[in-house]
């Protein structure tokens, strides 16, 4: 289209023509779903075959196949769910009590000043103590049963659910606060159809880091008086030095990890969809 | 650490704290090695031994690693960080042995009539419930460190002879056992009587029972090695079992037949007062490491008997494979055993 | 009902913002303010919602708003101010709920307030399907539902294309046509200024005076593109403001 307003150039000109180089591109993530599965199938079968041809010995890594013979095992003995009923219910109980209480604390330090003040040197305070030195006094205040591990596992939820929360509150869209203030809403509609909804994206973001921490404290939580639940079952493998059943523990606790972290990924996709 | 020729001149001196630069003869081929132990008592053989000159006799340079616990020092002897330790008997010995990386070659303790054993207690509420003798113990807890732990043997077994149902809670670590039973969060437990008596005196629990009575000529502990060691080292370990047996015979001597008299007591208490309770005084310790005395096993004979009726236990329970067999576990070409 | 300002001067700290504003803006009518930047327009927007506080001076309501108005006072913000997690219809009922308005009541006057700004097809989209331009209309179809006593506008246009910017300019003048409204307009738009304003107030750059008011006669739906009436007139203000214009533009920021 240019032809029709540009006048061509002189003929010794045009014999310099060349295509321009192209150097844009690459810097832009793409999505790739199969090469995840390829390198874990891939090492997968370097384990199995080192195992087998020797030169991984027992002691370093157990077979694939059999961890694979493991898992079902405990799944025809039914032992599975002997182990997994009790650390779902902890984890669900500890979970569900340390994400509610630190949203309500975070909601209250993002929305009071003094509130604030007060509770932010105290929860960075708290935050670095690894709960796990904490579980002897635990089982002392809240008992050697159920108790201390809802109370590890809430505990050890709670301070990053604080934080992403108070931290999702102060990024509010401002202006739109000030709508809502223009409009004459109540402080408690403010709160209720504008601060809280505005503040879910950090407040689930935070609750994907807060429940893996959680995973990870349900081991710790039953090293104190637990017969059955995955992370005693973990421990007691450790114990017996019986790699099959340590893996197929440790394999456990990641399907746990990827199911939470899909869970929170369809609530996001269900609440959030709102977001461009 | 330093080294046997420093420490032999320090002992010739008297044993006093002063360094001293004073060099006695090389020995022709000190070999090194490094043995694990535990700051107990019952570790008191590898003590004596290294102490008075017994590993160098056999040719050994002995540099000693500490742990906390039983289970990572037999990780360390499957790596080849550690050569030899002490140790009981548990689940992840069993199942090293299994992999082909440890072998038991002699034995350290044994519970034995007539001298103070493993005692049975329990904590003072369950004891003011009715829990005064192991025949109470149907629907009590029962403290363990892990499942397939020593502690886990000893009450299983108590349990079965009472025909009691008991549940086991695993609290990894001895102090944390002490604790919950102490606050009542758990019932009983069974411990060495060094423990047990001080805390049986404190009036938080109570003893109402004796291992031996249970589980009699229970070999308590064992010594092992690397399955490499045991198989293409036989004059290393040979050097190690010899002077470890050396030291064994001073210990027994000098805390049980007393042979010489309340001087060889002192002087015994000195020695393993540098490595046990170092952190309290002498006079503090002595006492402790007087009640903690057991007879340990001369020669490091071992009780094959008990280690099949652990290892048995250990299968029943799941805990094991059921095919590991007894030759899998020990390797009993290096002492004398009791098959009774 | 109508908004009186009595010598309304403010400063932060001891920076002076504006100096001694008075004015008038009388019921039915849509009062511009245009001035060079930094001179104090939305401040002066925001002391008139009861947003912010004059150090000194007063802000007056005249009348009593009609009884049947929700919110007298009501903005129009340029970023649109819509809650992205609602739906075109669930930002209009969100302003109605705190008044007790739910159910058929609200369903009536939303439908009317999208109807009048073309908007009944959208009722169920979300902000981020709409364009700038919707979205504005959106913010003023949420603010026609509180039927306003007088209309905030905080300069409602300068973040759309000039396109969008023409239609809803359209929009606002056949929407004042059929029912005026009265309305304080912040813009730095001149061509708003002469469009929309029946009155356009002059301010001077920092602290912000009043220097000239200027009246327009004729009647906003005869203001058409390119007539040459206005077009006077938006000549006229850019020479009063070009030189305070240009002074500020010089001056260093300091804030």
């Amino acid at each position: 289209m240019s032809d029709t307003t540009l006048s061509h150039p002189p003929a010794a000109a045009r014999t310099e023509a060349r295509t321009v180089s192209f150097r844009g591109g690459g810097f832009a993530p793409e999505r790739k779903r199969w090469v995840g599965g390829v390198v874990f199938v891939l090492l997968i079968a370097i384990a199995e075959w080192g195992t087998r041809a020797g030169w991984i010995s027992a002691l370093t890594l157990p077979k694939p196949s059999d961890v694979l013979q493991t898992l079902i095992d405990l799944h025809q003995s039914g032992l599975l769910y002997k182990h997994l009923s009790p650390s779902l219910s902890r984890l669900v109980v500890g979970a569900a009590l340390g994400a509610s209480f630190g949203i309500g604390v975070g909601v209250l330090i993002g929305l009071f000043s003094y509130v604030r003040a007060g509770l932010v040197p105290l929860v960075a305070a708290i935050f670095p103590i690894p709960k796990i030195a904490l579980l002897p006094l635990f089982v002392i205040w809240f008992g050697i049963d159920e108790g201390s591990k809802y109370a590890l596992i809430a505990f050890g939820t709670f301070t990053p659910t604080v934080v992403a929360t108070y931290g999702a509150v102060d990024n509010v869209d401002r202006s739109l606060i000030r709508m809502g203030q223009s409009f004459g809403l109540s402080w408690l509609s403010i709160v209720r159809k504008i601060v809280l909804p505005g503040a879910m994206p950090g407040i689930l973001s935070g609750l994907r880091i807060s429940l893996a921490i959680a995973i990870i404290l349900l081991v710790a939580a039953e090293m104190l008086g637990a017969e059955y639940g995955i992370g005693a079952y973990i421990l007691e493998a450790g114990a017996l030095y019986d790699l099959e059943r340590l893996f197929a523990g440790v394999l456990i606790l990641s399907v746990l990890g990827v199911v939470v972290s899909t869970v929170i990924g369809l609530v996001e996709r269900h609440l959030l969809d709102w977001r461009s | 650490m330093m080294t046997l020729n420093r420490r032999k001149a320090l002992i010739l001196m008297g044993g006093a704290a002063a360094a001293s630069t004073l060099a006695a003869p090389a020995l022709a081929s000190n070999k090194k090695i490094t043995v694990g132990a535990l700051r107990f008592t019952s570790h008191s053989g590898s003590f004596v031994a290294y102490e008075r000159d017994y590993f160098a006799q056999a040719g050994l340079d002995v540099e000693f690693k500490f742990f906390q616990a039983a289970q990572p020092m037999a990780v360390a002897i499957a790596s080849g960080d550690v050569d030899y330790a002490v140790t009981a008997v548990s689940g992840g010995l069993i199942s090293l042995a299994q992999k082909g990386a440890i072998k038991v070659i002699g034995g350290a303790l044994s519970e034995e009539k007539g001298i103070d054993g493993q005692k049975i207690l329990a904590s003072d509420a369950a004891y003011q419930a009715g829990l005064t003798s192991p025949a109470g113990l149907d629907g009590k807890t029962f403290g363990i460190s892990t499942a397939g732990s020593s502690f886990h043997y000893m009450g299983s077994k108590i349990a079965g002879a009472e025909g009691a149902n008991v549940s086991f809670k695993p609290l990894q670590k001895v102090g944390a056992i002490i604790g919950a039973l102490k606050s009542g969060q758990i019932d009983a437990w069974s411990i060495v009587p060094h423990i047990a008596k001080p805390l049986a005196g404190s009036g938080a629990v109570h003893i109402i029972g004796d291992v031996a009575d249970y589980i009699p000529n229970y070999q308590v502990t064992t010594v092992f090695t690397s399955a490499k060691n045991a198989a293409d080292e036989r004059g290393m370990t040979e050097g190690f079992l010899n002077g470890y047996s050396k030291g064994v015979a001073d210990y027994n001597a000098a805390m049980i037949a007393k042979s010489g008299g309340e001087d060889g007591v002192n002087q015994m208490v000195d020695l393993i007062h540098k490595y046990v309770y170092t952190d309290r005084p002498r006079e503090k310790a002595a006492p402790s490491i007087i009640n903690g005395t057991m007879r340990l096993n001369e020669n490091a004979a071992l009780n094959t008997a008990s280690i099949q009726d652990q290892l048995s236990w250990f299968q029943s329970e799941g805990l094991v494979d059921a095919d590991i067999t007894l030759d899998t576990l020990v390797d009993a070409s290096y002492v004398e055993t009791i098959k009774a | 009902m109508d908004i009186r300002l009595e010598n309304v001067s403010h400063s932060y700290d001891s920076f002076e913002v504006m100096r001694d504003i008075s004015l008038e803006i009388p019921h039915g009518r849509i009062v511009c303010i245009v001035g060079p930047s930094g001179c104090g327009k939305s401040t002066l927007l925001r002391f008139i919602g009861g947003l912010e506080r004059p150090k000194q001076g007063r802000v007056l309501q005249v009348g009593t708003p009609p009884a049947d108005c929700l919110n007298p006072l009501t903005y129009i913000f340029q970023d649109f101010a819509l809650l992205p997690w609602r739906s075109v219809a669930g930002n209009i009922s969100l302003v109605l709920e705190d008044h007790g308005i739910k159910g058929a009541a609200a369903k009536e006057i939303i439908d009317d307030v999208l109807a009048r700004t073309k908007l009944t097809d959208f009722a169920k989209a979300l902000p981020k399907q709409l364009s700038g331009g919707m979205k504005q209309r959106v913010a003023i179809a949420r603010a026609l539902a509180v039927n306003p006593a007088v209309m905030l506008m905080d300069e409602p246009l300068s973040a759309l294309d000039s396109q969008t910017r023409e239609l809803l300019m359209d929009d606002l003048v056949s929407l004042w046509t059929r029912t005026p409204f009265t309305a304080v307009y912040v813009t730095h738009n001149l061509a708003e200024a002469v469009r929309l304003g029946h009155s356009i107030v002059v301010l001077s750059r920092r602290p912000g005076q009043i220097r000239e008011i200027v009246h327009l006669d004729t009647p906003l739906a005869e203001r058409q593109f390119g007539d040459p009436e206005l077009d006077r007139q938006q000549r006229h203000l850019w020479q009063l403001m070009r030189d305070e214009a240009r002074a500020a533009d010089a001056e260093l920021l300091d804030v």
